[in-house]
């Protein structure tokens, strides 16, 4: 007689005993080399959505326009699954650019989907600053760049990096998709392991995937500390980050 | 009279989407080395002026100069380099520690290291703030100390003219008193111009040179000392606005010295007759005679006391419990000379010389020439 729990029990054994085999770890379709991969089809897009979404926050946030575009963008990416963002990077790169499969569909669905949160915030932060000291800073004779640089960015920059550091998280977190679109990446070992029926090796990629984000939520979280000015430190996680929640 | 440091000539401001103007047609004078008060109700456009002067608030009427200069003719953000600011909410820069706050526009202008630092830690002593305050960070001060350091930061450059939007008003009352005693002592020996907004005219009255008293949509009620406001309000309004007890008000901004020579009073030496002392004491219509050690006021008797007595000096006196000098207002004397049984003021001056008394006779003569 099989006790309840008793497949659970198997499927964990199953897992550990994927994950402690030397050979799942070595050669291009090992751990290792699925987690380079990971990593870059995750910094790829989320870099380029930064330098994209950020600036264009700050300036929006600066001159206090783009409310309505902003509100937009946020809406959309809120309402829009990440699956049928998926549907759209393949289209987009299989179809429309010709680039094919594997890498870019990926890339861009993570990329888009990167861009809400990081617009989102940055026009937020900059836009909710103080108007008391942004006043007391153009009174003592700051230029306008000087109060975008010296004043609203540092003032802003504990919600911003808060930001990248959920969105970082969401991005690695969503990247095993992208095996569905024959992408690399630790999804593969979740996707290959469906296929193949091997339970270890599906929960194996599951374990490394949330280990993962574990990890980058980690690296930010030291960089926060070594960006964000120390006495604007530690204040933000309540006071910030609207609409990162989406449908998945 | 030199040119005025700062000059409104029609000045007006109409903002966008209102027809009425919050400033119409403001013209006044700001003399060099004043403090000018802005001072009135709610919507009176003052604060709207002030703004005007360092572009904050854009005029779209009239003409303002400073320095000669039509602020219009200038970049805003060099025009304000000039131009010290110090508002209520002080906006310090809270990811910066105090001294980089006040080298502020040091810095913007270029100065070097050297003269930036030494510039910085002058004015913290000047505002009366530790220098190891310096490195802290603005969440660790008191309201009190920001607002120091945003006087410090706005005086950094030594700029001639200070725009002051109601400084002291989210400060609590004691504090506020201090901080006003001390722009005092810091007008003293800086003659800065000063444009100062306030909704409290007692803070008027206390700082002014000149008040503005302004009504709804900046019209000027009166632009005069505040002596000359609380003797001669020039409308109803100003009047009313002044509220109660303007004659305490005004005593408040004199001084005893500002009576010159008091006289020796109802006194005799100690060693004067009975008979001399019960003369001075009836020639002053009082029943009570003040005994003097030389130039000492040994205190006062009654002069039923003194019958059977040779000298003025050889009965028990009592003390004059309440002494003033030459600094206090007369206001304080109108205090003293109520509270005493002998219903006046004694003055003392260096070293507890005897320097005459106040009588209510006296302080109503000083008020009404």
């Amino acid at each position: 007689m099989v006790a309840p729990g008793g497949r659970l029990m198997d499927a964990i054994v199953e897992t550990f005993r994927w994950l402690t085999d030397a050979a799942s770890w070595t050669g291009p379709r090992g751990v290792l080399a699925r987690s380079l991969e990971h990593l870059w089809i995750s910094l790829v897009p989320l870099a380029s959505a930064m330098a994209v979404a950020i600036p264009a926050g700050v300036l929006a946030g600066h001159h206090r326009r783009g409310q309505a575009v902003g509100a937009a963008i946020s809406n959309l990416g809120r309402a829009v699954p990440s699956l049928a963002l998926l549907v759209f990077g393949l289209l987009l790169s299989v179809r429309v650019l010709g680039l094919g499969f594997s890498f870019w569909p990926i890339v861009f669905t993570l990329f888009f989907l990167a861009l809400q949160p990081l617009f989102t915030n940055s026009y937020t932060a900059v836009r909710e600053a103080d108007p008391a000291l942004l006043e007391a800073a153009r009174g003592q004779g700051l230029s306008e760049r000087d109060v975008l640089l010296a004043v609203e960015l540092p003032v802003a920059s504990p919600v911003i990096l808060t930001a990248v550091r959920i969105t970082a998280v969401q991005v690695v977190a969503t990247a095993p998709l992208g095996a569905l679109a024959a992408g690399g990446g630790l999804g593969r070992f979740i996707i290959d392991g469906f296929g193949q029926k091997d339970d270890g090796q599906m929960l194996g990629g599951v374990v490394l995937v949330a280990v993962f984000a574990l990890l980058v939520e980690f690296a930010i979280t030291r960089l926060e500390r070594r960006v964000v000015p120390g006495p604007l430190q530690g204040r933000t996680d309540a006071a910030a980050v609207v609409a990162t929640g989406r449908a998945n | 009279m030199t040119d005025p440091m700062i000059r409104l000539d029609g000045a007006t401001k109409t903002f966008p989407g209102t027809s009425t103007p919050a400033v119409d047609a403001l013209s006044l004078e700001v003399p060099t080395g004043e403090i000018v008060v802005f001072v009135g109700p709610s919507g009176c456009g003052k604060t709207t002026t002030l703004k005007m002067i360092n572009r904050i608030i854009e005029p779209t009427g009239g003409t303002i100069t400073v320095d000669g200069v039509d602020v219009r003719d200038r970049e805003p953000h060099l025009l304000r380099r000039d131009i010290g600011y110090v508002i209520q909410q002080i906006g310090l820069f809270p990811h910066r520690t105090i001294a980089q706050n006040v080298a502020t526009v040091p810095r913007l202008l270029g100065w070097d290291e050297d003269r930036t630092r030494a510039r910085v830690d002058e004015l913290l002593v000047t505002m009366g703030l530790d220098e190891e305050l310096g490195a802290r960070y603005p969440a660790e001060l008191s309201g009190g100390q920001r607002q120091r350091v945003g006087v410090a930061r706005a005086l950094a450059a030594d700029p001639p003219v200070l725009l002051m939007d109601e400084p002291f008003g989210a400060v609590d009352p004691i504090v506020r008193g201090r901080l006003q005693v001390e722009l005092l002592d810091l007008q003293a020996r800086l003659r800065k111009t000063i444009v100062f907004v306030t909704h409290d005219i007692d803070e008027a009255i206390h700082l002014g040179d000149r008040i503005a008293i302004l009504n709804v949509g900046g019209h000027l009620e009166q632009y005069a000392p505040p002596e000359d406001i609380l003797r001669e309000p020039a409308t109803p309004f100003v009047e009313e606005f002044l509220g109660p007890e303007r004659g305490l008000k005004r005593l408040a901004l004199r001084t005893v010295a500002d009576l010159g020579e008091l006289g020796l009073g109802n006194c005799v030496q100690a060693d004067a007759s009975v008979e001399e002392a019960a003369q001075v004491a009836a020639e002053h219509q009082e029943r009570w005679i003040g005994i003097l050690d030389g130039d000492r006021l040994r205190g006062w008797a009654w002069v039923s006391d003194l019958d059977g007595a040779r000298r003025a000096g050889d009965v028990e006196t009592s003390l004059f419990r309440v002494a003033l000098s030459a600094e206090d207002t007369l206001r304080a004397a109108l205090d003293g000379l109520v509270r005493s049984r002998t219903g006046v003021a004694v003055v003392l001056g260096p070293d507890q010389r005897y320097d005459g008394m106040i009588t209510l006779a006296r302080l109503n003569q000083a008020m009404v020439s």
